[in-house]
C-alpha cells in the first residue's frame, strides 16, 4: 500500500513539477487580498479566512466571476466586532506561502493543502524543536511549496544529507501549524466547492503520501542520530511508534473499502438470487393440494355427521321400540 | 327435594365445565410472558460474535421418517400413547405435522428477535433431522449459521400429543389456535459451566438438554486434545430428547428474570390458546402481518432472551467458536484469540480477521432473512395460514361439538340421578281410604304423575347418553378426517420447505465459498508477518496426564497466551484459557474442570498449574462467588470487593 503511495506521490510531483513551469508566477499577497476584498491591509486582519482563495478558483467556483466582489476594499472593519485571528506577519507569512501551492487546478491544490495538513500528524513541541535542532536548509516564503516536497523526497539528500530533508519537513510542518487557520480554510472552501475531493479513496491516498513523507522524516531523524539525543530521543521513538500506527489505520481504512465492495457485490448478489428462487418455488407451488385436502376434509366430517345421526336414531328407536 | 335437584344441578355444572376444560382449551398466555416491561439490549455482542440464533427442525430426511415418527412416539409428553395409536396414519400425520408448524412458528420468534436485536445479530438455522453414522436420530443445521459464534442459541419446537383420540384432551397441542412450544436457551458450554451451557429450558427437555451440552463439551475436548478447534454444533434438544440421548441431571429453578446463575431456568410445558379472532383473519392478503404467537409467547419469550443475552454475554460466550471461525483464515492467530495480545501485530491482525466474521454475519444475515421471507411471506406461508384456518374452524365444530357432548352427557346424568331419585323416594304414596261405615285403612297409592315423570326421565336420559356418544364419536372422526385428508398437503408443504432450504443452502454456499475464498485472499494480501505466532505443544497438570496446548510455544511447552486441555485417566477433564508458563496454567486464566460429580470453573491467578489468589468460583446451584485459593486449596470465601485477575479483562484489541 505504501508501494502505492510512493507512485502517487511520485506521479504527482511529477506532473506539480512539470506544470510549475508552466504555470503563472504565484500571486503575491495583495492578489489575494483583493480577491476577497475584506481584508484590512493596514491591521493585517482577515475577516474570512475561509474564503481564501487563488483568483482562479475563486471564478471557477463561482462559474460566473461576480466583478463586485473583485472591488478591493479597503474599508476598515469595526474592531469592536471582529477579533483578529492572527498577527500581520504570521498572515503575511502565510498567505505567501500559499501562493506557492500549486494553482493549475482545484484538485491538486486540494490534494498539496491537504498533504501538508497531514504532515503535522503526531508532532509535538519537542519534535518541532529536535527538527529545528537537528535540521539545517535555507527554505524561504518565497520557495514553492513543491520545490520543498521535492527536497524531501529526494533520494540523494535522505542519503547524503538527511539535515535537509529534516530542514525541509520542518519548514512545511511549521508552515502547517502556524498556518493551520488558513490551510484548513482553503480546504474547507475546496471542499464546499467540489465535493468529490471528499472521496474516501482519493484521501486515502493523500494519506498515504503522508504517511510515506513522515516515514522520511522519521528515517531522516534515525539517520542523523536524533534517537539518542538525551532531550528529543523519546519524541523521536514515539513519533516513529506513531507512524505505525498510523499506517495501521491507513491500511485499515483501504482494507475495509475493498470489504465493502465486496460485501456489496456478493450481498446484493445473493439477496437478487434468493428472491428469485423464492418466487421460483412459490410459483411452483400446488395450491390445490391443500384446498382439495381441506374440501375432503369437510366432505368426510359433513359424512361422519350424517352417519353419527342415524346411529343414535337406530340406537334410540331401538330403545324406545325395544327392538 | 328442592335442595337435592339443586345440589344436582351445581354437580351437573361442575362436570360441564370441567368437561370443557378438557376439550381442546388453553392458557390465555405462555408463563413465559413476563408481567415486567419490555426488556431492553443492555449490552453488546462480544467481537465477530452474533446475539441470538434460532434453530429449528425444518425438514426430516426420508431415510430417518420412520425412526423419527417412532422416536417421537415412543416418548410423548404428558402420557403414555395407545398401542392402537402408535403407528396409525393419523398419530403419524400428527408428528408431520409438528415440523411444519415448528417451521411456521419459529419464524414468529426470529421476527421478534430480530426486530429489537441490532441488524445482523440474529440468524436462523433451519435443522434436518436425519440418522447419523451410528445409526441414530440426530439433526445438522441445514445453513452456516451456526458457524459463527452467538451469545445464545434458542431451540423451538412445536408439540402435539401423538395420540389422536386423545388429541382434544388436556394434552400438549399444537392444531388450530392451540399451540404447545418447547424451548431451550443455551450458550457455550464454557459461559455456563455447571449447566453445560443450558440456560432456560421447557420441562421435560430439561435433563436431555444437558446431556446434549455435556455431549457437545465432551467432543470439543477430544478436538482440541488432537489440535483442533471444534466445529461440532449440537442437535436439536429436542431430537435429542425423543431419540433418549444422554440424560444429564443439574441444579433448575423457576422462571425468572433474577434466576441466579449456575442453575437452568425451567418452563413448564403449556398448550397456549393464540387469538381466535386472529386466527380466523389469517389469510394470504395479510402476508403474515398477524402474529397471532406475539402476544401470547414470543413477545415473552424474547424479553426473557434478552434478558438472558444481557447477563450471559462475555467473551466466554464467543472465544471458542470465534476461534473456530477465525482458524480458517489464520490458523496461528486463533489460538491467541482466546485471551487476546497487547502486541500490534497481533491487533492489527485481529481487527481484520475480526472484520471479515463481520462480513460473514451480514452475508448469512442475508440468507436469515430471505429465509423468513420465502417461509412467512411466500405460497408455504399462506398455506400454512390456511391450514391454522381451517384447524381452528374444525377445533370450533369439535368445541361446539364437546360441549352439545357435554351437556347430553350432564342431561343423561340429571336424567339418571332424577328419574333413580324419583323412583327411590316417591314411586307410591301411602293415602287412607275410608268407606261409608266409617271404616278405614291406609293403602298405598301409585303416583301416576310422577311415575311418567320417571319414564319420560329414564328415556329421555338413554337418549341422552346415545345422543353423547353420538357426538363423541363424531367430534373424534371430525379430527381424524382432517388428519387423515391432510397428508398430501404436509408431504407438499414439507417438500417446499426443502426446495426452499434447499435452493437457499445451494445458493448461500456457493457464493458463500466464494465470499470466503475472495475474503481470504484479501486478508493475505493485506497481512504482515506476525512475531509470535501459535503453535502446538505440552500442557500439564501437577500429576496428571500430559494435555495439548495450543498458543504461544516454547521449548514444546506450553509458554504464553492459548488454551490447553487435558483428560485424565479417570474421566475428568480440564479446559484451561489464559496464560501458562512451562506447560503449566500460569498467571491470569480460566479453568473448567469436568469431573464424574459435575462440572465448574475457577477463573483467577494460577501458579504452577494451582489457583492462587482470589478466584471466581462457578459451581452448580450457587451463584458465582469470590474464593481464595493457595496452591490449588481452598481457604475460604474472599471480599466481594477483591479483584479477580480474570484473563479477559485485558482489552483484547488494544483499539
Amino acid at each position: 500500500m505504501i508501494r502505492a503511495g510512493l507512485i502517487t506521490l511520485a506521479l504527482s510531483l511529477g506532473f506539480v513539477s512539470a506544470s510549475a513551469q508552466d504555470a503563472t508566477p504565484p500571486m503575491n499577497v495583495d492578489d489575494f487580498m483583493a480577491i476577497d476584498g475584506s481584508v484590512d491591509n493596514a491591521k493585517g486582519v482577515v475577516q474570512n479566512p475561509a474564503s481564501l482563495m487563488n483568483v482562479d478558483d475563486f471564478m471557477a467556483i463561482d462559474g460566473s466571476v461576480d466583478n463586485a466582489k473583485n472591488v478591493v476594499d479597503y474599508a476598515v472593519p469595526s474592531l469592536g466586532n471582529d477579533v483578529p485571528i492572527a498577527a500581520a506577519p504570521i498572515q503575511e507569512t502565510c498567505i505567501t506561502i500559499m501562493s506557492g501551492f500549486p494553482d493549475n487546478g482545484h484538485e491538486p491544490r486540494y490534494q498539496f493543502f491537504k498533504l501538508t495538513q497531514a504532515l503535522t500528524a503526531d508532532v509535538d513541541s519537542t519534535l518541532r524543536a529536535s527538527l529545528d535542532f537537528f535540521g539545517d536548509s535555507f527554505v524561504t516564503p518565497q520557495t514553492p511549496v513543491t520545490e520543498v516536497i521535492e527536497n524531501i523526497a529526494n533520494p540523494v539528500f535522505r542519503q547524503a544529507a538527511p539535515e535537509i530533508t529534516i530542514g525541509n519537513m520542518g519548514y512545511l510542518i511549521d508552515f502547517a501549524l502556524d498556518c493551520e487557520t488558513y490551510l484548513s480554510g482553503q480546504i474547507e472552501s475546496l471542499e464546499a466547492y467540489d465535493s468529490t475531493l471528499t472521496d474516501v479513496e482519493f484521501n486515502t491516498i493523500i494519506a498515504e503520501d503522508a504517511l510515506f513523507m513522515r516515514q522520511i522524516l522519521s528515517d531522516s531523524l534515525f539517520r542523523v542520530g536524533a534517537q539518542d539525543h538525551e532531550i528529543f530521543g523519546p519524541s523521536v521513538h514515539a513519533y516513529a511508534g506513531s507512524l505505525v500506527t498510523t499506517r495501521d489505520k491507513i491500511e485499515f481504512s483501504s482494507f475495509e473499502t475493498e470489504l465493502e465492495s465486496l460485501e456489496a457485490l456478493y450481498l446484493d448478489d445473493l439477496d437478487g438470487r434468493l428472491a428469485r428462487s423464492n418466487d421460483v418455488i412459490n410459483s411452483e407451488m400446488d395450491r390445490e393440494a391443500l384446498a382439495n385436502s381441506l374440501e375432503i376434509t369437510e366432505d368426510l366430517n359433513q359424512d361422519a355427521k350424517r352417519k353419527s345421526k342415524e346411529n343414535m336414531l337406530r340406537t334410540l328407536s331401538r330403545i324406545l321400540g325395544g327392538r | 327435594m328442592n335442595t337435592h335437584y339443586l345440589k344436582i344441578a351445581l354437580l351437573a355444572s361442575a362436570l360441564l365445565s370441567s368437561a370443557c376444560a378438557s376439550t381442546a382449551t388453553g392458557k390465555r398466555q405462555s408463563s413465559l410472558m413476563t408481567s415486567s416491561a419490555t426488556q431492553q439490549l443492555k449490552t453488546q455482542a462480544p467481537d465477530g460474535s452474533l446475539l441470538a440464533v434460532v434453530r429449528y427442525p425444518a425438514v426430516v430426511d426420508s431415510a430417518a421418517k420412520d425412526k423419527f415418527r417412532q422416536a417421537y412416539m415412543a416418548s410423548p409428553i404428558g402420557a403414555r400413547v395407545s398401542a392402537s395409536a402408535t403407528g396409525s396414519v393419523e398419530a403419524e400425520n400428527i408428528v408431520d405435522s409438528s415440523i411444519v408448524k415448528s417451521n411456521y412458528f419459529a419464524l414468529s420468534l426470529y421476527k421478534e428477535l430480530a426486530a429489537r436485536l441490532p441488524e445482523h445479530s440474529v440468524l436462523l438455522s433451519p435443522h434436518e433431522i436425519k440418522l447419523g453414522p451410528d445409526g441414530k436420530l440426530t439433526s445438522v443445521p441445514i445453513t452456516q449459521a451456526e458457524s459463527l459464534p452467538s451469545v445464545v442459541t434458542v431451540d423451538f419446537a412445536t408439540y402435539s400429543y401423538p395420540d389422536p383420540k386423545k388429541m382434544m384432551n388436556k394434552n400438549q397441542l399444537t392444531f388450530g389456535d392451540l399451540i404447545s412450544p418447547m424451548v431451550t436457551v443455551r450458550t457455550d458450554h464454557r459461559a455456563a459451566v455447571p449447566t453445560h451451557g443450558v440456560l432456560l429450558s421447557s420441562q421435560p427437555l430439561t435433563e436431555a438438554a444437558v446431556g446434549n451440552g455435556y455431549n457437545t463439551a465432551q467432543a470439543a475436548l477430544t478436538e482440541m486434545q488432537s489440535g483442533r478447534f471444534s466445529t461440532d454444533v449440537p442437535e436439536l434438544d429436542f431430537v435429542s430428547y425423543i431419540s433418549k440421548g444422554t440424560r444429564k441431571s443439574t441444579r433448575t429453578a423457576s422462571l425468572s428474570l433474577n434466576a441466579p446463575e449456575n442453575v437452568v431456568q425451567v418452563t413448564p410445558m403449556e398448550k397456549i390458546r393464540m387469538d381466535g379472532a386472529t386466527i380466523a383473519s389469517l389469510g394470504k392478503g395479510t402476508k403474515g402481518v398477524a402474529d397471532p404467537l406475539k402476544p401470547v409467547f414470543s413477545k415473552g419469550f424474547a424479553d426473557r432472551i434478552i434478558d438472558i443475552i444481557n447477563d450471559t454475554a462475555s467473551e466466554k460466550t464467543a472465544m471458542a467458536k470465534r476461534a473456530t471461525a477465525i482458524s480458517s483464515y489464520d490458523p496461528s492467530l486463533a489460538a491467541l484469540t482466546f485471551v487476546g495480545s497487547d502486541n500490534s501485530d497481533y491487533q492489527a491482525r485481529y481487527n481484520y480477521v475480526n472484520r471479515l466474521l463481520d462480513a460473514e454475519k451480514k452475508y448469512l444475515s442475508v440468507q436469515s432473512l430471505r429465509l423468513f421471507d420465502g417461509v412467512h411471506n411466500g405460497e408455504m406461508g399462506a398455506q400454512v395460514r390456511d391450514m391454522l384456518k381451517a384447524e381452528y374452524a374444525i377445533l370450533e365444530k369439535r368445541r361446539a361439538l364437546a360441549k352439545k357432548q357435554n351437556q347430553a352427557t350432564a342431561l343423561a346424568f340429571l336424567g339418571a340421578i332424577a328419574s333413580g331419585v324419583a323412583i327411590g323416594s316417591q314411586s307410591s304414596k301411602e293415602e287412607t281410604q275410608c268407606d261409608r261405615y266409617g271404616r278405614c285403612r291406609t293403602v298405598q297409592r301409585p303416583n301416576y304423575g310422577q311415575q311418567i315423570l320417571t319414564d319420560v326421565l329414564v328415556k329421555a336420559s338413554i337418549y341422552a347418553g346415545t345422543q353423547a356418544f353420538a357426538y363423541k364419536g363424531q367430534s373424534k372422526a371430525i379430527g381424524n378426517n382432517y388428519l387423515t385428508s391432510i397428508v398430501p398437503a404436509l408431504e407438499a408443504q414439507t417438500n417446499v420447505q426443502v426446495s426452499l432450504i434447499d435452493s437457499n443452502e445451494t445458493i448461500t454456499a456457493i457464493r458463500f465459498d466464494d465470499l470466503k475464498d475472495k475474503l481470504k485472499t484479501l486478508y493475505v494480501e493485506k497481512q504482515r508477518a506476525l512475531d509470535t505466532i501459535a503453535t502446538r505443544c505440552a500442557y500439564n497438570q501437577d500429576g496428571a496426564a500430559s494435555g495439548t496446548w495450543m498458543g504461544v510455544c516454547e521449548g514444546g511447552l506450553a509458554n504464553g497466551s492459548g488454551v490447553g486441555v487435558l483428560k485424565n485417566a479417570n474421566g475428568s477433564a480440564v479446559e484451561y484459557y489464559g496464560h501458562a508458563q512451562n506447560g503449566l496454567a500460569h498467571g491470569s486464566g480460566y479453568m473448567v474442570v469436568h469431573e464424574a460429580a459435575g462440572s465448574y470453573a475457577l477463573e483467577g491467578n494460577f501458579t504452577s498449574g494451582k489457583a492462587d489468589g482470589v478466584m471466581r468460583v462457578s459451581k452448580a446451584g450457587n451463584g458465582d462467588q469470590l474464593r481464595t485459593y493457595s496452591a490449588g486449596q481452598d481457604n475460604g470465601s474472599a471480599s466481594s470487593s477483591s479483584a479477580v485477575n480474570s484473563p479477559f479483562n485485558t482489552i483484547r484489541t488494544g483499539a
